[in-house]
């Protein structure tokens, strides 16, 4: 595939390797599938590579599955639903906001909290995952994509 | 949902919906009046119907649930400010789709299950789609399509936002996409034929449709549709089962389009009953000077009087060889 491509095994397993060691994640339940150069689907769909192939002679694929985490330098960054679909398995580099704290998040703020980590770290509030977030010295860096954000109450 | 009524009907629409409903014109017109009910879908692949119910009503929500065996669908009793339901952190998280009850209706009759393979002939939005996936637990793949590239990104933003990873999104007329994946021997095991529509069934919610409305338009749309559901049918497997909905009353658009696709295709696909949790009317076997076939009878019309919802038609149809 031109536009989008379909992860082989060993691919896979590095991206696995990458989120194990960031989150402890040990799988990732299905294909994955790459669109540029930093932006991760995954699809849990039962097409083979070889019938995705044949649709592919058949159509312009825009997508397939949902995008879960990007590629930045060499880290994994989850997105909203990566977050939410690999939860069980997320054991490290979680962060637990308070309430206040995960609508200011929501609403698409930088947080200024000293987590004592650096770099990636997921952002959840009692049992909503809430994407990632990076820590720094003196702050939680927000990437909630604005289509996704709490509106600032008026007034 | 929806707004009162700031606009005023055609005469030719109106004398049509007099010769569908007879007597119960004044109650149709009475509930077109009437705001929509706000009903939402929970969205089973990221929370329970239960979770999400007790999450609501902790904001202060008032919440039904109407359908014992669908706790999935709610519908909110609160006066809301407007878009405050679209706005809520639930929302924004894809714990649930903000969808009309009647336009829930068309995956309820076509029940995709895990490991199926589905069309989803024009998808976007996404509402159904999603639903699609939901039904099948993001097992199994939907191939959803949409012509347009503008209402595609609308779709893929639905469908992420909703966590359904079953779903590959194409773009192509859906005409020009049966035929392809006919040549490649794609069979699929159901298809969602939600066409496009002179939606004479969402008046409620827009007024647009009210100012648009013309029978040249259905005629033009009635040949689409006959196009649609005339492929589609060519790459359902034998024992495979295709919904085919709108959003109209049009009898053009819904059992004369069944009736064509049953002249087609005599003796290789027949209509199905659809059990629905709501109330519904018998598909036409007559309209002006047409005869229709009777298995039409087992198509439904929803009118919005009969269940305070928006409109729309459905017909289940099965490939048997």
């Amino acid at each position: 595939m031109s536009y989008l491509k379909i992860l082989n095994q060993k691919e896979k397993a590095e991206i696995e390797y990458k989120l194990h060691e960031q989150f402890g994640i040990s799988s990732v339940p299905g294909m994955i599938v790459m669109r540029g150069q930093e932006r991760l689907f995954l699809f849990s769909g039962n097409l083979s590579e070889e019938e995705i192939n044949k649709l592919e002679k058949c159509t312009f694929i825009e997508r397939m599955g949902v995008y879960f985490a990007k590629i930045v330098d060499d880290s994994l960054r989850l997105s909203i639903e990566g977050s939410q679909i690999l939860k069980e398995q997320i054991d490290k580099n979680i962060f637990e906001l308070d309430e206040k704290q995960a609508e200011e998040w929501m609403k698409g703020h930088e947080l200024p909290i000293k987590t004592g980590s650096h770099g990636f770290i997921i952002m959840k509030h009692e049992g909503d995952f809430l994407g990632t977030g990076k820590a720094s010295e003196e702050k939680i860096g927000n990437f909630i994509p604005k289509n996704r954000r709490l509106k600032e109450k008026q007034g | 949902m929806g707004s009162k009524r700031e606009y005023e009907l055609k005469p030719l629409f109106l004398e049509r919906m007099k010769k569908l409903l007879g007597k119960e014109i004044n109650s149709y017109l009475e509930i077109l009046k009437k705001p929509l009910q706000n009903s939402i879908r929970c969205n089973t692949l990221k929370i329970s119907p239960e979770e999400l119910l007790s999450r609501l009503r902790n904001k202060g929500w008032e919440i039904i649930q109407p359908f014992k065996n669908h706790p999935e669908i709610m519908i909110i009793k609160t006066d809301l400010a407007p878009g405050e339901i679209g706005r809520s952190m639930e929302h924004l998280l894809g714990y649930y789709y903000v969808q009309e009850i009647a336009s829930m209706l068309p995956i309820l009759a076509l029940k995709p299950k895990p490991r199926e393979l589905v069309l989803d002939l024009a998808a976007a939005p996404g509402s159904k789609t999603s639903q699609m996936a939901a039904e099948m637990e993001n097992i199994g793949t939907i191939i959803a399509n949409d012509v347009s590239i503008g209402r595609l990104k609308i779709l893929a933003s639905n469908m992420e936002r909703c966590g359904a990873t079953n779903a590959i999104l194409t773009k192509k007329e859906g005409i020009a996409l049966c035929k392809r994946l006919k040549q490649e021997g794609f069979l699929f095991d159901k298809i969602l034929v939600d066409a496009p529509c002179s939606g004479e069934g969402t008046l409620r919610s827009s007024s647009a449709t009210a100012i648009m409305w013309n029978p040249k338009t259905i005629r033009s749309l009635s040949r689409l549709q006959k196009g649609l559901l005339t492929s589609a049918l060519e790459i359902l497997r034998p024992g495979g089962e295709i919904v085919y909905s709108t959003c109209t009353h049009a009898p053009e658009e819904n059992e004369e389009v069944v009736d064509f696709v049953l002249n087609e295709f005599k003796g290789i696909v027949k209509v199905e009953e659809i059990k629905l949790p709501i109330k519904c009317r018998s598909g036409l076997t007559t309209w002006l000077d047409n005869q229709y076939s009777k298995q039409i009878e087992k198509s439904c019309r929803i009118y919005p009087q009969d269940n305070d919802t928006e409109g729309f038609f459905l017909a289940k149809i099965r490939r048997i060889k």
